[in-house]
This record gives C-alpha cells, sequence and structure tokens, in this order.
C-alpha cells in the first residue's frame, strides 16, 4: 500500500511527517536534518536545487534562486509590487493574472515552485520509507497546510502544486488547527485553546473549543503577509540606511549585487536567531542590544494583536476565559513576541513541542484520520472571510459568513434584466468590506444556458459550497424548468484545470534533469562527508604518533594529495569524477582506517583490563 | 409559501430504494448515509423542538455528535453518492447550527419555516415601522441639525454630547425590545407546549415578528449614529 503523509508547505522551510503506530513523526535526512528550506534554484544547465543546496546558492547565483514564494501563492502582480523589490530574481506577470517568477531562461508560476519543494519532500519521504523496508514506498497521497486566513485563491494555489508535484492533496487544512492536533494528542483536554502561529511569512491567530476529541475551531483570523521575512526587511533596510550615512562608505562599499544582498540578508537573519537567547550581538560591525532589536519590531508584533482581539471577539471571548494558548511558527521564538501574546492573554503560552514541527505533525496525524477513518478525532474547521458576490453598485452581498464551519453551502436567486437573456454575469468575491472593490476577486462566471424568457422571470438559484478545504465551487439551477446551468469559472488569481495539467507534464519531462541534478547532490554531500572525516583524523592529537608508528613513509602524503584532488573535483559538476575521487580517497585513508581502529579498540580493551584488576 | 401543512415525512434511501423517515440521517435497511434529499428544517434536523428556547449545551452535544455521525473526513473512502451525502448533510448541519446558535438569527429562521418571513431586506430596514414613527421623527430632526453644525465646522465636542442625548431614547427602545422579545419567545415555547391552535400561535409570531422588524430598524440606525461618532 502506497504511502500518506502530512506536509507544512512553509514560507521559509517546508517539513514531511507520517504516522506510525498512532503517533506522528517528521521525516528527516541522515544528519537529523526536519527542514527542508523552501528554496529552488536552477543552473545554468538547467539543473534544479531544492532545499539547503538552492539556499547556498543564494550567496553564489541568487538571481536563479527563488525563496518566500509562499507569498506569492494565489496572487496578482498588483499585489506584491511593493515588495518584489526585496528579491534578487524576476518576478512578472501580468496585470489581473497570476505571478511569473524567472529564473535563468526559465518562468515559472509560485505554484510550479512549491511543486519543486513539495517534490522534494516526497523523495525524502519515500527514501524514509524504502529505508524502513517498506514494500510500496510510493508516497502519492498527502495533507498539506496553509495559513488559517489563506483565501480560496491562496488555497487552490496550493493545491495545484500538490498536484503539479504527483501528490493526492487529501485536505487542505489550515495551521494552526493542525498544530492544535498535534498538541491534543497526549492530554485529553477540554477547553478553549488560542493558537497563535507567526512564522516566517504569515500570521494567523485561532481559537478554538477541544470536547469529546472535537477540535472546533470558534474563529480565525489574521494576516497573510505578515511573518519574520517582514522583521528580516526590516533589519535590512535598517542597515542600509546606516551604511548610507556619510563616512560610512569608505567602510562598507553600497550593495550592489543580488548576492551581497542575500549575504546582508543572511547576517540580520543570524543576528535575529542570536538575539531570541542572547542579550546582544553585532551586525554590520557594531553592538546590536535585544532592546534595539525590539524597539526596531515593535509594530510588527503590535500588528499581530489587531486580529488577535477581532479573533476572540468573533468566538465571544474575552482574553480572560483561554483556557491555554499554543505558539507555532519559527518567529515566536523571539522573546518580545512572547512577552506580548503572554500580556494580552495573560497566561503562559504553550511550547512544548518545537514550534517549526508541530504543524507536519498535525499534519500527519489528519491524513492518517482520513485513510484509516480513525473516528478518535475530529476537526472542525471555518472559513476565514465571508463569501460574496458583486451587486448593484459594485456592493458587496454576503452569502457565505467568515467564521462559518465549513462545508457550508449558501445560494442565491438570480434572474434576468432584458427579455430572452440567456446568460448572466456573476463575480465572485471573498472579505468583509462593503465595496467589491475592497475585497479580493475570486473569479468571474457567465450563467449560461438560461431559457429565453420576458425579462424577471427566470429563477436561476446559485448554490455556493465551501468544501472542507475551504475551497469554493459553483453550480446552479434554473427553477422553472429546472435546467442545470453550465459555469465557466475563471479564477481571477489561479491556473485552470488544464494548465496544472500542462504544468505536470513539464515537471515529467524536467524529472530526468531533476534526478541527476539529484544524484550530483548526493554525490557532493558523500564527498564532503569523506573529506570532513579524513580531515578530522589527519589533525587528530594522536596522529603524528601513529604515523611515526604504523604509517608508511609516503601515506599521509598520498592521502593529502588525494584529498587536495576531491576539493578541486568538487568545485565541478562532474558527479562521476567526483564519485572516482571519493572513492579514491576511501580507498587510500583505508589503512590508516584500519590503524585508528585497533588502536581505539585496544585502548576500550585495555581500560577493561585495568579495571578487572 | 408555508409549506409546513403538507410537509413530507418520508424520504427515499438512493443506495437501496427503501423508505425512511424525513428526519432520520442514516437508512434504516441498508445504514449508508442518506443523501439530502426531503429533509426536516433545522430544528428538527438537530432533534430538536421548535421552541426559541434552546439549552446551548445540548445544542453543543447534538452538534458535535451528529458532526461525528456524517462529516467528510470519514467518509473518505466511501463511493462518490456517500461522499456527496456526507458532504450535503454536513453543510446542513453546519448550516443548522450557526442559525440556531444565535437567538437572534433562531427567531428570523423560525418567523421562516413559519412562513412569516419578512419580504427581503427592504422591509427589515427601510420602511419605518409604525410603532417607531414617533421616536424615529424626533431622532431625525435632531440629527438635521447636529448635521448643519458639523458642516457649519463646529468642534466635536460641542455636537458629540448632542449626538449621545439624541440617541438615549432610541437605546431605550431597544432594551424594551429585547425584553418583550423575551417574553413573546417564552409564549411562543408555552404555546407549542400547550400544544395550542393555530390562531393563538399566529398572534404570538405576528408579534414577535413585528418586534423583531423593528428591532432590526432600531439597530440600524444606532449602528449609522454610531458611525457618525466616530467619523
Amino acid at each position: 500500500m502506497s504511502k500518506v503523509v502530512g506536509i507544512d508547505l512553509g514560507t521559509t522551510n517546508s517539513l514531511v511527517a507520517y504516522v506510525k503506530d498512532g503517533a506522528p513523526a517528521v521525516i528527516r535526512d541522515k544528519s537529523g536534518d526536519g527542514l527542508v528550506p523552501s528554496v529552488v534554484s536552477i543552473d545554468e544547465g538547467g539543473t534544479v536545487y531544492v532545499g539547503r543546496e538552492a539556499e547556498r546558492r543564494l550567496l553564489t547565483d541568487a538571481g536563479r534562486t527563488a525563496y518566500s514564494v509562499k507569498r506569492f501563492m494565489g496572487k496578482g502582480i498588483e499585489d506584491i509590487r511593493d515588495e518584489a523589490r526585496h528579491f534578487p530574481f524576476r518576478i512578472g506577470g501580468e496585470a489581473g493574472g497570476v505571478i511569473r517568477i524567472g529564473l535563468g531562461s526559465r518562468e515559472f508560476t509560485p505554484p510550479e515552485i512549491s511543486a519543486f519543494v513539495l517534490r522534494e519532500l516526497k523523495h525524502r519521504a519515500e527514501g524514509f520509507f524504502a529505508e524502513q523496508g517498506a514494500v510500496d514506498n510510493e508516497v502519492d497521497r498527502a495533507v498539506i497546510t496553509v495559513p488559517a486566513y489563506f483565501n480560496d485563491a491562496q488555497r487552490t494555489a496550493t493545491r495545484d502544486a500538490g498536484r503539479i508535484a504527483g501528490l493526492e492533496v487529501l485536505r487542505i487544512i489550515n495551521e494552526p488547527t493542525a498544530a492544535s492536533l498535534a498538541y491534543g494528542l497526549d492530554k485529553r483536554h477540554t477547553g478553549i485553546i488560542a493558537v497563535y502561529d507567526l512564522g516566517g511569512g504569515t500570521f494567523d491567530i485561532s481559537i478554538l473549543r477541544v470536547e469529546d476529541g472535537v477540535f472546533q475551531v470558534l474563529s480565525t483570523n489574521g494576516d497573510t503577509h505578515l511573518g519574520g521575512d517582514d522583521i528580516d526587511v526590516l533589519l535590512m533596510d535598517s542597515v542600509g540606511a546606516e551604511l548610507a550615512r556619510p563616512g560610512r562608505a569608505e567602510h562598507a562599499p553600497p550593495l550592489r549585487s543580488p548576492e551581497s544582498v542575500q549575504e546582508l540578508r543572511r547576517a540580520v537573519i543570524q543576528a535575529k536567531w542570536d538575539l531570541s537567547d542572547r542579550e546582544e550581538t553585532t551586525l554590520n560591525g557594531r553592538r546590536f542590544a535585544r532592546a534595539e532589536f525590539e524597539s526596531l519590531i515593535a509594530p510588527i508584533v503590535e500588528r499581530t494583536l489587531g486580529p488577535c482581539r477581532q479573533a476572540l471577539a468573533d468566538a465571544g471571548f474575552q482574553p480572560s476565559q483561554i483556557d491555554e494558548v499554543v505558539l507555532v511558527g519559527g518567529s515566536t521564538r523571539i522573546p518580545l513576541v512572547r512577552r506580548r501574546v503572554e500580556e494580552l492573554f495573560g497566561k503562559k503560552p504553550h511550547s512544548e513541542l518545537n514550534p517549526d514541527e508541530v504543524v507536519a505533525l498535525g499534519a500527519a496525524v489528519q491524513a492518517d484520520i482520513l485513510v484509516t477513518g480513525n473516528r478518535e478525532m475530529l476537526l472542525l474547521d471555518v472559513t476565514p472571510l465571508s463569501l460574496g458576490i458583486e451587486t448593484m453598485g459594485g456592493v458587496t452581498s454576503k452569502i457565505i459568513m467568515r467564521n462559518s464551519t465549513i462545508p457550508a453551502t449558501g445560494s442565491e436567486m438570480f434572474t434576468t434584466a432584458v427579455d430572452n437573456q440567456t446568460s448572466v454575469d456573476i463575480h465572485v468575491v471573498q472579505g468583509e468590506r462593503e465595496l467589491v472593490q475592497d475585497n479580493r476577486s475570486l473569479a468571474r462566471f457567465k450563467l449560461r444556458g438560461i431559457p429565453p424568457m420576458a425579462a424577471g422571470l427566470p429563477r436561476v438559484q446559485v448554490q455556493f459550497q465551501i468544501d472542507a478545504n475551504g475551497i469554493l465551487s459553483v453550480t446552479a439551477r434554473e427553477l422553472r424548468t429546472d435546467v442545470e446551468q453550465t459555469i465557466e469559472v475563471k479564477p481571477s488569481y489561479g491556473l485552470t484545470d488544464d494548465e496544472v495539467e500542462r504544468m505536470l507534464l513539464d515537471s515529467f519531462e524536467h524529472a530526468e534533469a531533476d534526478f541527476e541534478a539529484r544524484l550530483l547532490i548526493e554525490a557532493k554531500n558523500e564527498a564532503e562527508s569523506v573529506m570532513h572525516a579524513t580531515e578530522k583524523s589527519l589533525r587528530a592529537p594522536d596522529f603524528a604518533e601513529i604515523e611515526r608508528a604504523e604509517l608508511a613513509a609516503d601515506e599521509r602524503q598520498k592521502i593529502e594529495s588525494v584529498l587536495a584532488g576531491l576539493k578541486m573535483v568538487l568545485n565541478g559538476n562532474d558527479r562521476e569524477t567526483i564519485q572516482k575521487w571519493t572513492k579514491a580517497l576511501n580507498d587510500t585513508t583505508q589503512h590508516l582506517a584500519e590503524v585508528m581502529m585497533n588502536r581505539s579498540v585496544h585502548a576500550a580493551l585495555s581500560g577493561k583490563n585495568v579495571d578487572q584488576l | 409559501m408555508s409549506s409546513q401543512t403538507t410537509s413530507p415525512t418520508l424520504q427515499v434511501c438512493r443506495s437501496c430504494g427503501a423508505g425512511a423517515p424525513v428526519d432520520a440521517h442514516f437508512c434504516p435497511q441498508c445504514s449508508k448515509i442518506l443523501s439530502l434529499g426531503r429533509h426536516g428544517d433545522y430544528f428538527a434536523f438537530m432533534g430538536l423542538p421548535r421552541k426559541l428556547k434552546i439549552d446551548s449545551r445540548l445544542l453543543e452535544e447534538r452538534f458535535r455528535g451528529l458532526s461525528r455521525q456524517f462529516h467528510p473526513d470519514y467518509f473518505y473512502n466511501a463511493d462518490p453518492g456517500e461522499r456527496r451525502a456526507s458532504l450535503e448533510r454536513s453543510s446542513y448541519l453546519n448550516d443548522a447550527y450557526r442559525t440556531l446558535r444565535n437567538p437572534i438569527s433562531r427567531i428570523e429562521y423560525l418567523l421562516k419555516v413559519e412562513g412569516l418571513a419578512p419580504r427581503g431586506p427592504e422591509q427589515a430596514s427601510k420602511q419605518v415601522p409604525p410603532a417607531l414613527l414617533e421616536e424615529v421623527f424626533a431622532l431625525n430632526e435632531e440629527l438635521d441639525e447636529i448635521r448643519e453644525q458639523r458642516a457649519g465646522g463646529a468642534p466635536p465636542d460641542t455636537w458629540k454630547p448632542r449626538l449621545e442625548r439624541a440617541r438615549t431614547p432610541i437605546e431605550a427602545k431597544r432594551a424594551d425590545h429585547e425584553s418583550q422579545l423575551q417574553k413573546l419567545s417564552e409564549q411562543w415555547d408555552a404555546a407549542v407546549d400547550a400544544k395550542k391552535g393555530t390562531d393563538e400561535r399566529r398572534a404570538v409570531l405576528t408579534a414577535l415578528r413585528d418586534r423583531f422588524l423593528e428591532r432590526n430598524y432600531i439597530n440600524n440606525l444606532l449602528t449609522g449614529i454610531e458611525r457618525d461618532l466616530n467619523a
């Protein structure tokens, strides 16, 4: 039987988890790392790199490396014009259409970039299951998480990414809700929980009631454009302003290349991390204290509190009525964030589970519920935004209110304005504002096939269905004739089914190149670890003695020359040469390894003898 | 359209063709989930009497219990017909829960299923209810003067207290209406319990509808004043 997994497709990092014997676990690489940076890079030869390797390429080939792409999911170019300047890669696309990201000579939509990350996670999981001895290690189904405040277009884009990566997306679930599932596992608690989720690019707050194993979301709020990225940009701008000051120019040249911008980005991120457990660090060659950091980022942290208050009001609670507060997302490691959350709710928030991993664990639990029919727990989520249609004068008429438990339905009656009119235009939007122009346009469609009648006579009932994924579908029926209407939905910022299909085929076409890239990366990793072990041995304190007593006269020299050779070929991208030199180094150091092994065994045995005497 | 006199009592299972009571969720014959064809109103769907006082803990319990019976999560591996039935039934349950949870939407829904629904939002908010004519007239005059004052550039501390004063009688009216709605709700429940005749029930419902529309009108007025105050 093929495998199912839970995937947290994050702005900064992504993870994959699975359930074994009722307990969820993150799938890690050999070094124990569970995070796959959500970074995709493509070199001149068209080879695709994902994760750590791609992240490294930000410093050498920034223009061909995409990150934080989640911010662009389900968006149009006009939504992100202000922030596009912060990114080293090309961001384009036609007005009113989906965003295009340019890496080298190729162009990708955000779902395609995300699909590379998903495919990497799929491979990681498949490798893991194969190692576990699974007969069928294929991973073809997944639950993928999204921020609770994602709108329909953003959810659909995420589902499309899954499909392009060759995954059947069992369910799209909300990140804070997933986190609550992971937290609710060990403790069969009952009560009101607030989940505060501040990630790399998005902020969510959800208020839940947990009772009888039912996790019922009462309200949710957030900002899909607020997270650690904004803190980084703020710090970068602040350092940039410092550098531009007169008298500083000779010390540090202005930032010119995209790579130097990335270098600065890495430095501010490191400083941010440092200040989570230290009072001060250095940034831009000077002392940078936590107090200064906090006064800089206070406005960003403040922006999370409004949505918290709104969510509380929508759920009908005072902060003091919340029983437990759960922190999710890497940005909740920032002490100021913790302080402000604690002040708002008047209680210490939970952070027992790793805030980076808790969402993926919950997604795995939900995947398990879906495929096994396990009825111990049930997640009841809500739609974060009201769904409406455009009426006369550009006013929004709401059909499904925000915070309605999903699945949810709503319907609206339409008629014609002129005799024998056979179609009606309908514009669907999402948001809380009065005017259509202030809300998010989801789709426009034409109701066709209305039987010709006098104006005002047809009664077309349009049914809106939001499914358990929070994704909308529309059906319509003319009630007088009971004729089902055809609806062609043109998503405002999404891909058509045909486009998704074509991208899936494209990805197969490139799969061979991608496979070769994977082998190269694995070969390089292997070479690096052999090199590292060899260097360590050569630097061991007792090496001189070993060499004198047990090695051949030119043995060290031989090892050093092969080591240098491997180092050189590692700069290139010829996999076979790298593998050849890696093997050579392995062979050359075999005798040394044996000698060292013998010595340590001997030492251990003699130690034992001493004890026994 | 008032259909409660001819409301159906049976539905047909699309899986096995057996008949089932209209308020059943699963087929008594084949035990599969029933598609949402003929169904009862929100009260009947949740197994509650058509009364306005609902024990909120009971409502929550029913909601969770029924969710556990037909949430789409539990039909992921079922055939397409059952999956659709689970989606339809869950959606209807969620609508029912949301509507009945709130006392005001509960009254509105009762009026609708009893055939006394206000005719569209126009009636609910635009027309001045006759019982409020006097207050609304006085308020509008006051509001016009305040608007003139503001247009003339008067500072907020001169017109804000006036606006506050102007809304006091309307707020008193609102409190009065809330308690009247409460009383009428109890009368309705008593009439249901005592199995009172149609005429008597109708009288309670009509009064309930009039107070309900007046209350909506008052709320809209107060929201408008609130907006003026914050502008």
